[in-house]
């Protein structure tokens, strides 16, 4: 799409004779969503205390009791609304998954977790204490009180003690000690959680009242955060599943521990120019049909006809137990697929010059970007790290790929030398190379980086060192 | 750019901040005027003694001690016609007194001296249950009545102020 702007108007040129950056607009574009984003993060923190203002609710510190509820109504509305921002931010809505990609909404999510659990703790005990000094009772009889004889709130009790262990799970510590589908379905119970929590704020909550205006905005609230989540979580995939009809087609191995699943289906044409964005995807088979799997496409969609009936590709590694079994599927295997997600794509472009750098199955999304991001010759390098080259998988596509389009390729085998912390084998160590030695113009570049965590950091900062500004660094998690 | 967000965020979150106190102001002035307007138009009578500024003890339907059984309790007969105020009862959204109006054994009338009225929320309940509570008791003739859902603290300060409004009617 760039591409055609620039031959569409081929006249426009700077003064200073560099070419019209075609990312620039889009560029800030993005820019421009992100900032809005941020500000209606801030913006639904700011009205659901307002909503409690505009309640006359400053009234309540008036006494020392009322200034306990006060501040228990407002810690509850803060939390409230923090969970229905962390659950927007989980439910994969475009604009925000184009704006900052997914794994940075997922980091934000998880940040939100612990605040939004502390300031429901605090709605909870701060609202125990006001109640209570307001009757003369201690907090702990007036939570008993509470429980037995205002309705809905064993509800909310229940939905406290969910949210506990919801966060007390996800904390990645305790994450690392559990199995990931334990995890998974104890955040499941999120959903229980909010639920449990959503009747006794509009029966019991003195602000939603039945009538006023503020019970309309946070009934809207809670409903548009629902909808969101089913559409963009649940209807979208199911339609996309149901338009592609993917099936397995075959399974070839690539080197050992690899291999690349060939899947037929329909309409491809759609999914075509995504680049390194990764999809969900199901293997619908005996085990091991709930395992959500998330790999890029290691090849654009061919399509042979207009229907855009064709195949896909995508390329696995044995990193875990799921992608192990991946390996023995057999062909006519039904496939759900969900996506594409992330920022690893043309979408996150902003300059005419760009460098991909990708390490292990890391390679596979560097090679779909390669194939579909629009740049002149010259105006691209590829590094690809391995240990030996039997590790630089698709190394033979890349390689003609680079040729047709005019990208400088680099191969980097070898282990890491011992001790230090570096991206690069040890020759290439040894004789000082860094990652402005590749590619001189990495300054005003694109940096793309796919591969295993430390490594990838280690290619950050070289990429940092040599200039390269926070807004050209595209690196996405892969590992989680 | 980053800064642009961190100022377009703190002035848009000032402004809602702002815009939501301005109304509260107004609407803590109406909200007042809503409660006293209420309490005007039930707690005409002057029999309301103790309006409950001692803290009460026990859970939110526990009665406190009854205020001063004035209007009209002539004499003790259980026949006698007369208006039987119950007792105040502290809930965390105020206090509750009803007053029972008898005639030839039954009751007649119930009658809210007071109602829960600590904030705008409770007035609306206590304007919703007060009616409905107050059908019930005069079908059952007794406090024996099921509790309003959505009201509970309410209608069960009102049927507690009841009951000792009948135990003083001798019902």
């Amino acid at each position: 799409m760039n591409t055609q702007l620039l031959t569409n108007r081929p006249g426009i040129r700077r003064s200073s004779g560099g070419a019209v950056n075609p990312f620039r607009a889009q560029y800030r574009r993005r820019l421009l969503r992100a900032d809005l984003l941020t500000v209606l993060f801030w913006a639904s923190l700011a009205g659901a205390v307002a909503l409690w203002l505009a309640d006359g609710g400053m009234a309540g510190f008036a006494t020392p009791a009322g200034s306990f509820t006060a501040l228990g109504i407002v810690a509850g509305l803060a939390g409230m609304d923090l969970v229905l921002l962390m659950l927007l931010l989980a439910a994969r809505i475009p604009l925000i998954d184009q704006t900052v990609g997914h794994d940075r909404a997922l980091e934000f999510h998880r940040k939100l977790g612990k605040p939004a659990l502390y300031l429901l703790l605090a709605h909870g005990v701060l609202i125990a204490i006001g109640y209570g000094m307001a009757e003369g009772l201690d907090p702990v009889s007036e939570s008993v009180a509470l429980w037995v004889l205002v309705p809905d709130m064993w509800l909310a009790y229940i939905s406290m003690l969910l949210f506990i262990a919801v966060v007390v799970t996800s904390l990645v510590a305790v994450r690392r000690r559990f199995p990931y589908e334990f995890w998974y379905a104890v955040h499941l119970l999120t959903y229980a959680a909010v639920l449990t929590s959503l009747p006794h704020q509009f029966s019991v909550g003195a602000l939603f009242a039945e009538g006023t205006w503020q019970r309309w905005y946070w009934l809207a609230l809670c409903i548009a955060t629902g909808a969101a989540l089913l559409y963009f979580r649940v209807v979208q995939p199911v339609v996309a599943t149901f338009r592609h009809q993917l099936t397995v087609k075959r399974v070839v191995r690539v080197a050992p521990g690899v291999v690349s699943i060939e899947m037929s289906g329909l309409r491809l044409d759609e999914l075509a120019g995504s680049g390194g964005r990764f999809f969900i995807w199901r293997f619908l088979a005996p085990g091991l049909w709930w395992h959500p799997h998330p790999f890029s496409l290691s090849a654009e969609p061919v399509h042979f006809d207009a229907a855009g009936q064709g195949t896909l590709r995508i390329t696995v590694r044995n990193l875990g137990k799921g992608s192990s079994q991946l390996a023995s599927l057999k062909p006519g295997t039904k496939v759900a697929v969900e996506g594409p997600y992330g920022l690893f794509s043309t979408s996150a472009r902003s300059r005419n010059h760009v460098v991909m750098v990708g390490a292990g199955i890391g390679i596979t999304p560097v090679r779909a970007l390669l194939e579909s991001t629009p740049f002149q010759p010259g105006n691209a390098t590829v590094i690809l790290r391995g240990h030996s080259e039997s590790e630089l998988y698709l190394g033979e596509e890349i390689l003609d790929l680079c040729r047709r389009r005019g990208a400088t390729l680099f191969h980097l085998t070898g282990s890491r030398p011992a001790g230090v912390q570096t991206w690069l084998p040890e020759h290439a160590a040894r004789a000082g190379h860094r990652l402005a030695s590749y590619d001189p113009k990495i300054a005003d570049a694109d940096v793309y980086v796919c591969g295993p965590s430390v490594w990838a950091h280690n290619v950050l900062e070289d990429a940092r060192a040599a200039g390269v500004r926070e807004d050209q660094i595209h690196y996405e998690r892969f590992d989680w | 750019m980053r800064t642009r967000a961190a100022v377009s965020a703190a002035l848009a979150s000032a402004g809602i901040l702002i815009a939501g106190w301005q109304s509260g102001v107004h609407v803590a002035d109406t909200g007042s005027s809503v409660a006293s307007a209420a309490a005007g138009t039930t707690g005409a009578t002057g029999s309301s003694g103790s309006s409950g500024t001692s803290s009460s003890s026990g859970t939110s339907d526990s009665t406190a001690s009854s205020g001063a059984s004035g209007a009209g309790t002539t004499g003790a007969s259980a026949k006698a016609v007369g208006t039987y105020p119950g007792s105040v009862v502290q809930t965390r959204f105020g206090s509750v007194q009803v007053q029972i109006t008898v005639q030839a054994g039954k009751i007649t009338d119930v009658t809210a001296l007071q109602l829960t009225d600590a904030e705008r929320k409770s007035v609306q309940i206590s304007n919703r249950a007060a009616p409905i509570l107050r059908d019930e008791v005069l079908q059952a003739q007794s406090a024996d009545v099921q509790t309003i859902s959505g009201a509970t603290v309410t209608s069960e300060a009102y049927l507690n102020s009841l009951q000792a409004a009948l135990d003083a009617a001798n019902l």
